[in-house]
Order: structure tokens, then C-alpha cells, then sequence
């Protein structure tokens, strides 16, 4: 899924980095410069083939890999985690000889979702595509940035992340092929088709590997999820942001649903996936997806109102939403501005917890006064 | 008590001359002793040789307790500052200072804060018969006016020892005589042994006692002796 | 001692005030062209260091190479080594703006994503144009490679905003760009762009000219530094921040210690002056003084007193100058900027700062001046024997001065040696010590000088000649007094005069032989983005009425262990004309042992050690060509050193093929101006410069002779000064010997011929000092032509000698001596001689 605020909420975009990707991001909307004709369209009815369309498709302007899950250590204690790697086609230097022509920008982002620390602790680094130093390798997942990496190497994942305050070393195990998201990963954004991603998930990761705070490295295992997801047309104008959930369910099965949101609060469109343990897997279309809010969080940093616990439901199925601590949100308004809650969450059905992964809602933010 | 013994000096340009050689000389506290002598006889050099102005070349000057031969050149500059006082034939009133400020200047030298040095200064202006004029400049005085301020400059800071150099060489007769008066009433007022250099007899004569500078010596004054007896 | 000090010393400044007068305005002029000197050259360099150390931001360490750059395939290597936290690379162009009468606008070519970690002041601001929707803003602005970023400075000077164009010569075109946003915390002004745009726009692809590199944590700099420089390929360097700093400081490090040295001979002309005024003081109150060692003031005490007097003559002469330097600062930043018109500090705009130590040493540098100068009369003053002093007639003691040729001879012999040690960090320390010695050994050798000087005279028949003489030979302590300051002004102005003299003709020579073409043309400067490519140079080759042309490529190399900067020109040598050799041969005889022949400066020479015959590595491609030094040749135009090789040689090694400066020679009876003509409109008016040979010529004497104006302008104060030194000399002289002249009044002398007497005196007493003068001048010129200009600058010159201006300059000194004495005397002479006869104190 998408993952960041939109455009009206970067006014204090300060670092470079990440305001190119956003502004590549969101490039459906005006004033990013590029038009969406300049990249490959996303169409119905293209197959998606293995492992090929899990390394990088750089003729679409954008493209993740986008980890989330939950870590426990030796001692027992639970964090969640979240690593992605971006790319964004520019559209610019295509013409140009030169080693650092920007036609490719890759992001990596990661968090730390600790509730004894109470916040997230969290990363980025970005550069433009520039070989050996960034980039995103095609036929096979390796999305790199110096010595962040995310690659896929004898059908294993190994993300490793190394920023001053945490790291990450953790190789992933996929237990069985990819789930198709949406028409056999062609999934549609709203209800004009042309807003639509390729896009597969890869629930139920085994995760084991190292998971470094301050100068003490922990032992951890746990599982994770993956959704590699790739667009040339993504957001329509009236968006203002969106709820997105990716859960492992403890029967085996899982579950992606996601809404896009009016400014108003009420669903341009929403969908799912839910696959059952057996592994039957079914596409869920609009109506059968609902996002209730149920209790709302006020952020002391920023004074955004996020909806915290959530009633869903779910082909028929009635869950809740409830998340490992309330403050998750990513307050980077000092280096990029961007504002949005990513969090480790439990889901429950009738009281009882039926599966674990992450929510992620964009747009809460208002705009500041006064800019 | 100011004693001399067996002074030698001996000429500058010929070491083995001497000016004077063996000289001995007591004088009593409060005493003042006139030395008459032909010209080059040595007189101004003696009293050079008291003040420490000249080196001397054999014997011994005592002031009080003090050996005065015994002092390096600036211990002999701090006792001038503190013990003795000058009069000269040519006055050395500084022009640029005033009539105050020059009577100050061996307070200054001691030290003596410039509020209390000015107005020992003034006092002592009083009491030469120049009250008054303490703020006049030196050019506006006449020469026994002058030489009436170099006396009070002698004596502003209470010396044992006040040495006189033809004091009224430069004066006409009248203005000598009372020039001579006060010198000595303020000399005794104060107390101070006084050396007095000249060729004036009536200058002379108002000391207690009046030597002789000869090639044989300090001798007793003829006619004084006469006097006397 | 305090009321004594107050009314008896410090009191006496006040009643001689001419003398005192004189002795501030010295020192005080010293103070001020010194402190205002640093004052805006520390201002200047201080903005200059830190505008580069922002634009270093973080980095720990910078490479860079080649003024045009390095292979860009260096940065993903430094990039990946494991000491290098994060690499930044740069192309920085200066482009040449043809709609802005050629000025050049600094563009940073960056990899945003990398500068936002080590220089992060270069961050770039996408903005949109007035009145247009904020929605409209361009994420990838950036990124674009025709957008560009205007720091405020930029955009103030250039007077641009967001959303105009602006077009930047590549070559001979012109290429437009668009002002995208800002580059909101520079202060400077500069652009900034995408790397990869800089390197499209401006033909630059596969070449950065700097990589700025933070090290990981733990790494230390030093050993990073040393194993980088180790790895880089030749003519590559890794330098720290400081070294950058001080490789451009350095370059203007000579001219501000020239500019300092002139600023110390002015304050020493003012501790001449408290000498001469101090002794003249101590004699006149020969007696006073006395009669205060008789009333107890000790040895010790009158020194003081005395050493105070010329303290705060110091003191007092150091604060007016400190105030004036401040205000001269102030004037001198609005009107000419910070460079005194050298050109050191180009798009440099400094402001004033206070600047305690530098003022704190100036003042004491005042004080010591006094001190100084009142030195020797202080001691002199305490050495008096009361008892003597204290007679009148005394005075002449006080002018008897033993000749101290021994003294003299073994001062010189000093001086003589320093000259043959070398510079001190640069700094021809030696030189500048040998040249205070001359001075010393000049006036020490016044008094042995004068009986000889006057012995060379014709007996005089008239009677003040034969008193004149007579007073002279026997008080040579007059003729040192006096002559002190005739010695150091002419001394010093003579010295000056010739090494100017020596200079101007040497670079007026040195023009002539390296300017043979009829014009010029330049499509910018050299170090701009502008140049002839072969096309542009065979179409002006091919115009009617040019003969041949002279291409000359520039470039910067890096050489030797230290990998510091040199200029590199390629240029038609053996089969050319025009280098101003100083050893070795235009066209070598030997060919092909491999080496190909460089000319090298004298700069380069001293620098490195060679010599004709040396082998001399070029790193012209990334490695290192060997090459061998065929001839030295003088250049006053780059002290760093430059090495001259065969342009046909360049082309070969690099495949460079561009042209900065194109030589034109006409045919015969062709006016230039009907040729510049056929170059404008076959090259574009907008992207062409053209000049003839003496109109550069002109500009760059200009140009000198603005350099030398302070140096001028100083000297004839300085001078200027010294003369009205001797005049009061004279005057308080001709007053301290009231009563000698008196004497001589009484025996018959009539008042016009006392005049006569004291006019021959001083003739005689400036001819001596300015014979002496003349004699140290020409040995410190030739310290400052044969050492100080080669240790600071490497560059010889031809000494010559500017015979008019020495003839007329001694002329004026002594009829100007003899004027002052005479009038002196005249004023002393006022008063009854009588009374001066009989005034006895």
C-alpha cells in the first residue's frame, strides 16, 4: 500500500530526499511534473510470473517492497518492525549520459514499534539509482541503498538495516508462494480503473535474525509480511489518505483490506484479500470491506487525530483493530515533514485475537494553520 | 650631627691631583657653617660631595648614623629625597611648574599625596613671605622672589640637612640681605644643619661658624675668629 | 613619583608641542595603515574562510584534482570504502552569463541526496513563481537538468527571480536555464543544480572536480587522508576543509605581508621621530633633570619618567591610529571593497568587526615604538652626572657621539647574512630583519660618516661655513640626530622607489614578450565556462586578414607529494615566440628519450626544486606523463607556479581540443578593429571577448600601479613626516643653542649670517644623512628585489634604477633641511641675544 500523507500535508518538506519520492509518489497529482503517460499503465489481465515480478519494474513510476511484522527476543518482549524499500521513476534524464542522470530514486524506510519505549524509532535514507551504491535490481528482489538491503536469495528475503539508533539483520522465510492481491494482482485503487496497482502480498514470513537497539543486539524471531506493489497511476485527486491492515491469522490465513478516504472521512473505494488456513484465497470487493473507527488517539506532538481501534468488517465477519500502543505515529515534520500512524496491531474477533500485523492510516494531519 | 673625615677628591681630568685631600669637618645639630675660599678651590665640589652629587675619592661622610660614603648612587638618591635640601645660585625653579607645585616637587618625590604636598607647599610659601602667589607661574618673580621659593623648596620637607651654593650670588646687595635673613631664620626655625658655599662675607656672616677652603685645608676664618674673641 | 611623573615628565609632551605632534602622527599612521590593513584583510579572508567552510559544510575531507576535474567513476569508488561515511560528489562550474556583460555566476552541480548530509546548506527550495498556485510546485525540480537555484545573493546581483530564465555560455553557446527556487542558506552567492544537469548542460559528462567525504565514526582523518592519497590516481588529492582553506588564503598571504612589513617601517619612522624629539627633550633639559637627580629623584626613577614620556607618545599615537584605522576601514569597505584594489577578494563583501587581539597588538606594537625611541635617550639621560649637568654650558656633552664603525660593520655583516637564509613558512622573515639592520647599521654609521664627509669638503672661505663645519665635526651627536630621520625617509622612500621602479619595468618587458599577437580573443575567462572549440578557432582562423593563430589551453594541475594547485598552459612553444626565459632553452635540442619538454616558472621552480634538465611529472589524464624541464621562465602573474607545455603535446595526452585564449596575427596593414568586427559576427557578440595587446598591456599596469598606490601613497606620508621630523630637529635644536648662539652674536656674527650658519648645518647634516640614505636605500632595495620579492612572490626582476626621481628627491630633502634650519634659527634668533647669553638656568 501507499504509505505516506498526501501532498497537502508536506509543506515543511526539508530534506531532499524524501520530497522527490513523495512528489514522484504522488505523481497522479498536479505539479509533480511527470505525467502518468510517461510511464508503463498498469492493465487487467497481465499475469504475474516468479520470481521474475518479485525484482523491480523500473518502466512504472512507482514501486515497494514493504515489510511489516512482529519481532519477539530471547527475553520474550514483542516489538513490532517495518522495513521498505521504494523506487520512484522521475521521468527525468532519460536522455542523459551522465552516471548520476536521477531516472531512478530508491527510499528505504524502518521502524521500531517498542511499548516500553512508548514511540517508534525509525530511519530513512534515499538516493538516486547509481550503481554499485543504490538501486533496484530487475528479475529478482534487491532493492539496496549503501548497506540497507532487501534481497531475495534462494527463495529467502534478508533485510538489513543499520541506522545510529537500532539495526536490523533478518533473513525471511516465505512458507509458500505469493497472494495475489485484487484480479490475480491487478488491484484496483477507485472506482476508475485507471487508479490501480500490480500487487501481491507474502504473509506469514518466518523471521529470525538480529534485532539491534542503541549498542545491545537481541536475538529474535517472528513473522512478518511482505507486499511488493507497483504503479504508474495511483491516487485520484479527491483522495485524502487512506486505512490499510495486513494481518497473519493464527489459522494460517490472512488478511489485506485498505479504504482510500475523502477529505470528509467517508470511502472512495476499499478491498481486500482474505486467504483462509486451507489457503483458499478470496478477492473481497468493496462492500465486503468496512472500516468502522471505534476509538480515536490525539497526537500530543502534532495534535493529528488518528483512529486508533477500529471495527471492521469483513465479508460478513465483524473484527476489531486493537494496536500494541497508541503512539505510533511517524513525526518526521524536522527532516521530512511527512506525519502519518504505521503500527503493530492485534486483530480480534469476538474477544478473542485471531491474528497479528500492521495498520497504517495517512491523512489525519490538518493542515497547519498559518502556511 | 654631620661629621666629615680625611675627605679626599681628587681632579677629574688628573687622578693624581688632588682638589682637596684629608678634609675633616663636624658639625653640631643645628649648626650652620658658611666655607669661604678663593675661586677653584673646591668648594662647590665639596659640597657636590656631601649631597653625593660627585663621587669622592677617599675618606668618610657621616650624617646622623648614616655613612653617606657607604651608599650606592640610588640609596644616596633616596636620602637626598629624604634628609637634605638645596638652594642654588641659580635657583632651578622650574619653569613650567607653579610657585606651589615647585615647593611640592620633594614632596612629590616622597610620595606625599598631591592634596597634602600642595598645601604643606602653600604653607611654607607663607611663611617665605610669598602667600598668595602659590598659583603664580616663576616667570612673573624677580630674583630674590625666586630665590625665596627655592628656600621654601629647601625646607617644605623638614630636611637635617640643607646645603647652600652661593645662594644670593645672583642677587643684588639689598635683595641678598633679606633674601639671607629669611634663609637662616627659616634654618633655624627648622632646625637644620646648614652648609652654606660663598664668596660673600655678609652672606657668611650670618652663619654660627665660617670656615676656610684652602690648599692646606678647612681653616677657622681669621676675621671671624677676631670677632669672637 | 605619580604627581612628579604627571607634572614633570608627561607635561614636558605638552610644551613641545610640534615635536610631539609629529612623533603621534607617525606612530599613529604606522597604527593605522597596519591595523587597517589586517583589519580588512581579516575581514576579507575571515568572510572568504568562512563562506568556504559553510560550502565544506560536514566534510571531513575533500578531493579534489584538475581545476576542469576528475573522472566521476572515483565516486562510487570512494563512496564504498569503508572509512568513507557518506561521499559527496560536486561539479562546480563558473559560468559565464552573457546577458550580464560576462560576469560569471557560481553554480554547484549536486547530488542532492548526498549534499543534504554533508553540506546541507546547499539544500535546495523548490518555488513557484509570484501569484501562482502552490499546487503547481514541482517535486522534481531538483532534479531537473535545466532548473537552477539562486541563492539570495545570486538572485539580489543577478536580479532574478523564480520562474525567469537565465542563460549560461558553454563554449560559444549559450544555453537557458530556469530559476526553479532558491538556495535559501547560502550566503554567498552561487547556484546550485543536479549534478547529472551540470554535467549534460555544460559538456562535462563523466567528470566532478570534488568529492566531499565525512569519514564513518572512529576513522581517523589523518590516517584516512594519508591511505586515500596513497590510493588516488596522481594529480587527485584528499585535503581537509583547512588545507582547501588555506590553499586559497595563501594565494594573498605575500601582497598582506608586504602590505603589514610597509605598515611596521611606518611605525618605525615614528619611533625614529620620538628618538630624535626625546633626545633633543633630554638635552634641552639637561639641567632640569639634573637638579632633580640632586633632590633625590634616583637613577631608576628618571629613566621611567623619561621611557614614560615616549610610552604614551606611543600609547596616544596608537589610539588616534586605531580609531582612524576603523574609520579608514569602514571607508575603505564602502568604497573599494575588501581587496584594496588587488584583487585577491573577488564577490568578497566583508563587514567590520571589532578585533581585540588585533588592536590590542597594534597599540602595543605603538607603545613600543615610543619605548623605543625613548630609550636610548633615557639611558643617556640617567648616565649624566648631576653635579656637571648642573652647570650651564654642559650641552655639548650631550651631542658627542664616537664613531662605532666596528658596530657597524659587524650589524651589516648580519644583515648580509640573513639574506642568504631562507623564508620562514613563506614569510621572508630574514629579509625583513636584514632590512631593519641596514637601517640600524645606516644610522649607527652617521656619526663615523660625518668628520669623513666634511674632510671631502673644500675648506669654505665664509665664516658660517667654517662654524658650520667646525660645529658638525665636533658634535657628530647633531648630525645623529638630526640625521636619523634623513636616514630611515630616504632610506626607505629610495628603496621603495627603485624596487617599484625595478618592477614596473620588469613586468612591462615581461608583457611585451608574452603578448606578440595583434589581438586577443577568449570566449571567458579561463576559468569560466566559456572556450573555442576547434570549429569556433578554424572559423576565425579562416577570417580575411588573419595570418596565423596561437591557441593557449589553461588548466590547473596538481603536483608532487603535496598535490597543491599549479597552472598548466599549453601553448605553441618551440615554434613560437615569446617566453620570458630566465634559464634553459626555448627550443631544447634534445628529442624523444621519452619526455616531452615543459617550461616551468620560477614559482615552480623554488617549489619544487627543479631545475633545467629535471624530469617533471605531468598528470594530465589521471596518470602521470613524464616530461623534462627545458627551460624556467618568469611569471608575475601566478605565484602558485605554472608549467608551460606544447599545446600539440596536451591534445595528444588528454584529446582536449579546446581553446581559452586565441592569439590572432594579422597580415600586414590589417586594422585590428575591421578584424574584431568579422569575429563578432562570426562568433556571437554575446559569447566572445576581445582585447588588444595594449590595451592589456595598460590594464595590467593599471592594475599594478593601483596594487603600488598604497605603497605610494605611504611612502610620500611616511617621507613626508620624516622631513617635518628634521625641521623640528632643527628647530628645537637652534633653540637649545640660544645661548652658543648668542655668543656668537655678541663676537659680531650679524642674525642673517646666524641664519647661514644653521641653513649650512642642516645642508650639511641631510647631505650626509641622505648620502648614507642613498647608500642603505640601494642596499635594501636590493634585499627587497633579491630576497623578499623572490622568497614571498618567487619572481626576479631586473634591477634598475630611477635616477630623475633620486636626483629630485635628494635635491628637495636638502634644500628642504637647509629651509627648515634657516627658519628655525630665525625664529630662536627673535629673542635678545643678550638675554639669552645671560639666562643661566
Amino acid at each position: 500500500m501507499s504509505r505516506y500523507a498526501n501532498d497537502r500535508s508536506l509543506r515543511r518538506l526539508a530534506a531532499a530526499g524524501l520530497v522527490l519520492i513523495l512528489g514522484a509518489w504522488l505523481g497522479a497529482l498536479p505539479g509533480s511534473g511527470a505525467r502518468a503517460g510517461d510511464f508503463a499503465p498498469v492493465l487487467p489481465g497481465r499475469p504475474l510470473v516468479f520470481p521474475a515480478d518479485t525484482g523491480a519494474h523500473p518502466a512504472f513510476r512507482t514501486e515497494w517492497w514493504y515489510i511489516t511484522g512482529w519481532l519477539i527476543d530471547e527475553a520474550g518482549r514483542e516489538r513490532g518492525f517495518q522495513v521498505t524499500f521504494f523506487r520512484s521513476a522521475t521521468g527525468v534524464g532519460q536522455d542523459n549520459p551522465s552516471r548520476f542522470a536521477p531516472r531512478q530514486i530508491i527510499m528505504a524506510h524502518a521502524a521500531i514499534a517498542d511499548a516500553q519505549t512508548g514511540h517508534l524509532l525509525h530511519a530513512q535514507r534515499s538516493d538516486r539509482a547509481l550503481d554499485p551504491l543504490a538501486g533496484a535490481a530487475v528479475g529478482r528482489t534487491r532493492a539496496w541503498i549503501g548497506d540497507w538491503e532487501l534481497a531475495l536469495a534462494d527463495g529467502e528475503y534478508r533485510a538489513r538495516i543499520a541506522a545510529d539508533e537500532f539495526g536490523l539483520d533478518l533473513a525471511l522465510l516465505p512458507p509458500g508462494p505469493p497472494v495475489l492481491n485484487g484480479e490475480a494482482g491487478f488491484s484496483q485503487k477507485t472506482p476508475d480503473p485507471r487508479n490501480a496497482s500490480y500487487y501481491y502480498s507474502r504473509p506469514h514470513l518466518a523471521v529470525r535474525g538480529t534485532l539491534r537497539l542503541g549498542e545491545h543486539a537481541h536475538r529474535v524471531t517472528g513473522e512478518a509480511w511482505l507486499d511488493q506493489e507497483w504503479s504508474s497511476e495511483y491516487l485520484p485527486e479527491e483522495a485524502e489518505g487512506w486505512d490499510w491492515i495486513g494481518m497473519n491469522l493464527h489459522d494460517g490465513g490472512s488478511l489485506m483490506a485498505f479504504q482510500m478516504r475523502r477529505p470528509d472521512g467517508s470511502p472512495i473505494w476499499s478491498a481486500g484479500t482474505l486467504r483462509d488456513g486451507d489457503g483458499q484465497v478470496e478477492a473481497l470487493a468493496p462492500e465486503q470491506v468496512r472500516f468502522r473507527p471505534r476509538r480515536r488517539w490525539t497526537s500530543p506532538r502534532t495534535g493529528a487525530e488518528y483512529v486508533v481501534e477500529w471495527d471492521l468488517e469483513i465479508a460478513g465477519r465483524s473484527m476489531a483493530l486493537v494496536p500494541l500502543m497508541d503512539d505510533q505515529e511517524l513525526d518526521s515534520r524536522r527532516s521530512t515533514g511527512v506525519v502519518y500512524w504505521e503500527g503493530a496491531t492485534r486483530l480480534f474477533e469476538a474477544g478473542r485475537e485471531i491474528g497479528r500485523g500492521y495498520l497504517e492510516m495517512t491523512g489525519y494531519r490538518e493542515r497547519p494553520a498559518g502556511l | 650631627m654631620l661629621s666629615i673625615e680625611n675627605l679626599t677628591k681628587r681632579f677629574a681630568s688628573s687622578a693624581d691631583r688632588p682638589l682637596f685631600e684629608d678634609l675633616s669637618l663636624t658639625v653640631a645639630p643645628g649648626e650652620s657653617v658658611a666655607i669661604m675660599g678663593d675661586s677653584g678651590v673646591g668648594k662647590s665640589t665639596l659640597l657636590n660631595c656631601i649631597a653625593g652629587l660627585e663621587p669622592v675619592d677617599g675618606g668618610r661622610i657621616r650624617l646622623g648614623d648614616t655613612e653617606l660614603t657607604a651608599l650606592d648612587e640610588d640609596a644616596f638618591a633616596q636620602l637626598r629625597r629624604r634628609a637634605l635640601g638645596f638652594v642654588f645660585q641659580a635657583f632651578h625653579i622650574l619653569p613650567h611648574l607653579t610657585l606651589a607645585q615647585n615647593v611640592a616637587l620633594p614632596l612629590w618625590l616622597l610620595e606625599v599625596g598631591e592634596a597634602e604636598a600642595d598645601r604643606r607647599a602653600r604653607a611654607m610659601l607663607a611663611r617665605v613671605g610669598l602667600e598668595g602667589r602659590a598659583d603664580d607661574w616663576p616667570r612673573h618673580l624677580s630674583g630674590g622672589e625666586l630665590q625665596r621659593v627655592a628656600i621654601a623648596r629647601a625646607l617644605v620637607h623638614g630636611p637635617a640637612l640643607v646645603l647652600c651654593d652661593e645662594p644670593t650670588g645672583n642677587l643684588d646687595p639689598e635683595r641678598a640681605a633679606g633674601v639671607l635673613e629669611l634663609l637662616f631664620e627659616r634654618l633655624r626655625a627648622a632646625g637644620a644643619i646648614a652648609i652654606l658655599v660663598t664668596h660673600s662675607r655678609a652672606a657668611a656672616g650670618h652663619a654660627d661658624r665660617i670656615l676656610r677652603l684652602t690648599e692646606a685645608g678647612l681653616v677657622p676664618d681669621a676675621d671671624q675668629a677676631l670677632r669672637t674673641r | 613619583m605619580s604627581a612628579a611623573l604627571r607634572h614633570v615628565f608627561l607635561a614636558s609632551l605638552r610644551r613641545r608641542r610640534l615635536a610631539t605632534a609629529l612623533s603621534l602622527l607617525a606612530i599613529g599612521l604606522g597604527v593605522t595603515l597596519g591595523l587597517a590593513v589586517q583589519l580588512i584583510n581579516s575581514a576579507a579572508l575571515e568572510e572568504l574562510g568562512r563562506g568556504m567552510r559553510l560550502l565544506a559544510g560536514e566534510a571531513d575531507l575533500q578531493v579534489v584534482g584538475p581545476r576542469g576535474g576528475f573522472d566521476d567513476a572515483l565516486y562510487p569508488a570512494l563512496a564504498q570504502r569503508s572509512e568513507v561515511r557518506v561521499a559527496s560528489p560536486v561539479l562546480e562550474i563558473e559560468a559565464r552569463l552573457p546577458d550580464h556583460e560576462g560576469e560569471t555566476l557560481r553554480i554547484l552541480g549536486i547530488d542532492l541526496f548526498r549534499a543534504a548530509r554533508v553540506t546541507p546548506l546547499l539544500r535546495m527550495e523548490v518555488e513557484t513563481p509570484e501569484g501562482a498556485s502552490d499546487e503547481r510546485r514541482d517535486q522534481l525540480a531538483p532534479l531537473r537538468p535545466d532548473n537552477l537555484f539562486l541563492s539570495p545573493a545570486a538572485a539580489d546581483r543577478l536580479g532574478l527571480a523564480v520562474g525567469d530564465r537565465l542563460e549560461v555560455q558553454v563554449g560559444v553557446r549559450a544555453v537557458a536555464l530556469q530559476v526553479a527556487g532558491s538556495v535559501p542558506d547560502a550566503d554567498q552567492a552561487l547556484a546550485v543544480m543536479d549534478i547529472a544537469g551540470a554535467q549534460q548542460v555544460f559538456e562535462r559528462i563523466g567528470v566532478i572536480t570534488r568529492i566531499d567525504l565525512r569519514l564513518a565514526p572512529g576513522v581517523s582523518r589523518a590516517v584516512a587522508q594519508q591511505r586515500l592519497n596513497d590510493e588516488l590516481p596522481p594529480g587527485v588529492a584528499a585535503m581537509t576543509p583547512a588545507e582547501s582553506e588555506s590553499e586559497v588564503l595563501g594565494l594573498s598571504r605575500a601582497y598582506r605581508v608586504n602590505l603589514t612589513m610597509l605598515a611596521a617601517i611606518a611605525l618605525l619612522t615614528g619611533a625614529f621621530l620620538v628618538f630624535s624629539a626625546q633626545w633633543l627633550s633630554v638635552v634641552r633639559r639637561r639641567s632640569e633633570l639634573a637638579f632633580l637627580r640632586a633632590l633625590g629623584l634616583d637613577r631608576a626613577a628618571l629613566r621611567r619618567g623619561l621611557l614614560v614620556e615616549g610610552g604614551a607618545l606611543g600609547l596616544l599615537g596608537g589610539l588616534l591610529g586605531v580609531v582612524v584605522a576603523y574609520l579608514l576601514t569602514a571607508l575603505a569597505f564602502r568604497v573599494i571593497g575588501g581587496d584594496l584594489g588587488a584583487g585577491f577578494f573577488r564577490g568578497v563583501s566583508p563587514e567590520l568587526h571589532f578585533a581585540p587581539v588585533l588592536t590590542a597588538v597594534y597599540l602595543s606594537l605603538a607603545v613600543l615604538a615610543g619605548l623605543a625611541g625613548a630609550w636610548l635617550p633615557a639611558r643617556e639621560a640617567a648616565r649624566m652626572i648631576p653635579a656637571r649637568a648642573l652647570r650651564s654650558g654642559d650641552e655639548a656633552e650631550a651631542y658627542r657621539a664616537a664613531p662605532r664603525w666596528g658596530l657597524v660593520v659587524a650589524i651589516l655583516a648580519v644583515a648580509g647574512a640573513l639574506c642568504l637564509l631562507p623564508p620562514l613558512g613563506g614569510v621572508p622573515v630574514f629579509g625583513y630583519l636584514a632590512v631593519l639592520l641596514i637601517l640600524v647599521g645606516a644610522v649607527l654609521a652617521l656619526p663615523g660618516a660625518t668628520p669623513r664627509a666634511l674632510a671631502l669638503l673644500r675648506p669654505g672661505r665664509s665664516t658660517p661655513w667654517r662654524l658650520a663645519k667646525a660645529r658638525l665635526t665636533a658634535a657628530p651627536g647633531q648630525v645623529l640626530i638630526a640625521g636619523a630621520g634623513i636616514v630611515a625617509s630616504a632610506a626607505l622612500a629610495v628603496s621603495m622607489a627603485i624596487m617599484v621602479f625595478s618592477f614596473r619595468g620588469s613586468v612591462d618587458d615581461w608583457l611585451t614578450q608574452l603578448l606578440p599577437a595583434d589581438l586577443y580573443v577568449r570566449a571567458s575567462d579561463s576559468s569560466a565556462s566559456g572556450y573555442l572549440d576547434p570549429d569556433a578557432v578554424s572559423r576565425v582562423a579562416a577570417l580575411p586578414g588573419v595570418e596565423r593563430v596561437r591557441p593557449v589551453r589553461f588548466e590547473t594541475l596538481r603536483l608532487g607529494e603535496a598535490r597543491r594547485a599549479v597552472t598548466l598552459i599549453a601553448r605553441p612553444v618551440q615554434r613560437s615566440s615569446g617566453l620570458p626565459l630566465v634559464a634553459g632553452m626555448q627550443r631544447p635540442g634534445w628529442v624523444g628519450d621519452g619526455a616531452r619538454p615543459a617550461w616551468i616558472s620560477e614559482a615552480l621552480a623554488d617549489r619544487f626544486g627543479l631545475a633545467v634538465g629535471d624530469p617533471l611529472a605531468l598528470p594530465l589524464r589521471g596518470e602521470a606523463d613524464p616530461f623534462r624541464v627545458a627551460g624556467i621562465w618568469r611569471d608575475y602573474a601566478r605565484q602558485q607556479g605554472a608549467v608551460v607545455i606544447e599545446l600539440d603535446d596536451y591534445r595528444a595526452l588528454t584529446g582536449d581540443l579546446r581553446t581559452n585564449d586565441l592569439g590572432l596575427f594579422l597580415a600586414e596593414g590589417v586594422a585590428p578593429e575591421a578584424v574584431m568586427a568579422a569575429i563578432r559576427d562570426a562568433l556571437g557578440e554575446r559569447v566572445s571577448e576581445m582585447i588588444l595587446p595594449g590595451e592589456l598591456r595598460t590594464m595590467i599596469l593599471e592594475v599594478f600601479d593601483r596594487t603600488f598606490l598604497v605603497t605610494y601613497l605611504m611612502e610620500a606620508v611616511a617621507v613626508l613626516i620624516g622631513l617635518f621630523g628634521v625641521s623640528t630637529t632643527f628647530a628645537a635644536l637652534a633653540t637649545s643653542r640660544r645661548k652658543e648662539l648668542g655668543i656668537l652674536r655678541h663676537l659680531g656674527l650679524r642674525r642673517r649670517q646666524i641664519g647661514a650658519l644653521l641653513a649650512r648645518e642642516a645642508a650639511l647634516t641631510a647631505g650626509v644623512g641622505l648620502a648614507v640614505g642613498l647608500a642603505a636605500g640601494g642596499a635594501i632595495a636590493l634585499v627587497l628585489v633579491e630576497v623578499i620579492n623572490r622568497q614571498s612572490f618567487h619572481w626576479s626582476m631586473d634591477l634598475r634604477l630611477p635616477i630623475g626621481v633620486l636626483v629630485a628627491f635628494g635635491l628637495s630633502l636638502i634644500l628642504l633641511s637647509a629651509l627648515a634650519a634657516h627658519l628655525a634659527g630665525r625664529q630662536a634668533m627673535r629673542q635678545d641675544a643678550v638675554v639669552a647669553v645671560r639666562e643661566d638656568w
